[in-house]
């Protein structure tokens, strides 16, 4: 079955290949390139199988003897017991123990540290920064209060203070 | 480093003799070099067979769109209505008259897959005196 297969194979490029020659000879140029497409075709077919067939043998090679696989298995030597300290006695201060006191301790000098140092970082700059920042939304620097000549600046023809105009409307002036 | 033997030496060496004059071969069939031609007109006969085509379309149809194609290849012209000879011949005359290379082209392309279920092949093309 596998010859077969090969021959056909190998059959189609050559019959392939051939037409196609024939086609660019006789200036046919759609048949040459459906021939080409042809022989394309079976040239992946026949190198994807070329190379199907050397990995079928390399893995062949690398089969190992049942007999000696055996042998490997049952001298193996035990393994070593990595976890035994786990399985110790929880009234000793054994390793575990001591991991996680001395990590915690160690953890906490650090963030005091971070404490401390982020404490002296914020500098006056920062606070200047922020009081530029919230100026944008504060109370003017008179107040809300308005007073009389600015009233009365109102009900000067042309004055259009539409700012103070709302400040009248809530005192409930007209 | 692996040891080339000999034979494989010439064998390999045979190979790209073939590959490069084949190559050459094809280059100096598909090359255009056109000449003069003392005819003016030639006359064009060829038969065409359709089958699994779509219904509604006739032969005499299919002709002409595949003669009207190859025709823009070569530049040349239908001078004369496509007429039918019977059994799948078609007749008519081309101007001005091709040169051998147009012929060449002419030939390849009527005889070329470009219309779906048209197998077509020249029969006659030939000067017309």
């Amino acid at each position: 079955m596998k010859v077969i297969a090969w021959l056909a194979g190998i059959g189609t490029l050559l019959a392939g290949g051939f037409y196609m020659i024939v086609s660019l000879n006789r200036w046919e140029w759609n048949r040459a390139l459906f021939f080409g497409l042809i022989v394309l075709i079976a040239e992946v077919g026949l190198a994807t199988g070329l190379v199907l067939r050397r990995l079928t043998r390399l893995e062949y090679r690398m089969k190992v003897d049942p007999v000696v696989a055996q042998i490997l298995r049952e001298t193996r030597p035990p393994s070593s017991d990595r976890f035994a300290w786990l399985r110790q006695s929880t009234r000793e201060l054994n390793v575990f123990i001591t991991f996680i006191i001395g990590g915690g301790i160690i953890i906490s000098g650090i963030a005091w540290v971070v404490d401390r140092v982020a404490s002296k970082t914020s500098s006056p700059a920062g606070e200047q920064r922020l009081g530029r920042q919230l100026g944008a939304i504060s109370y003017p620097s008179g107040g809300l209060l308005l007073d009389d000549v600015t009233v009365l600046a109102q009900e000067v023809p042309g004055a259009n203070d539409e700012q103070i105009r709302q400040l009248l409307r809530r005192s409930g002036s007209p | 480093m692996r040891k080339l033997k000999p034979l494989r030496i010439l064998l390999g060496l045979v190979g790209l003799g073939i590959g490069v004059v084949l190559v050459l071969a094809l280059r100096e069939a598909t090359l255009s070099t056109h000449e003069p031609v003392a005819a003016e007109r030639m006359e064009l006969v060829v038969h065409a067979k359709t089958k699994g085509g779509e219904k509604g379309q006739t032969l005499a149809e299919m002709v002409e769109a595949q003669l009207s194609t190859c025709r823009l290849e070569v530049t040349s012209d239908l001078a004369a209505p496509i007429e039918s000879l019977g059994d799948g011949n078609f007749r008519t005359v081309l101007s001005p008259a091709l040169d051998e290379t147009d012929r060449k082209q002419f030939r390849g392309c009527v005889g070329d897959w470009l219309i779906d279920h048209l197998q077509m092949s020249v029969v006659e093309l030939q000067d017309l005196r």
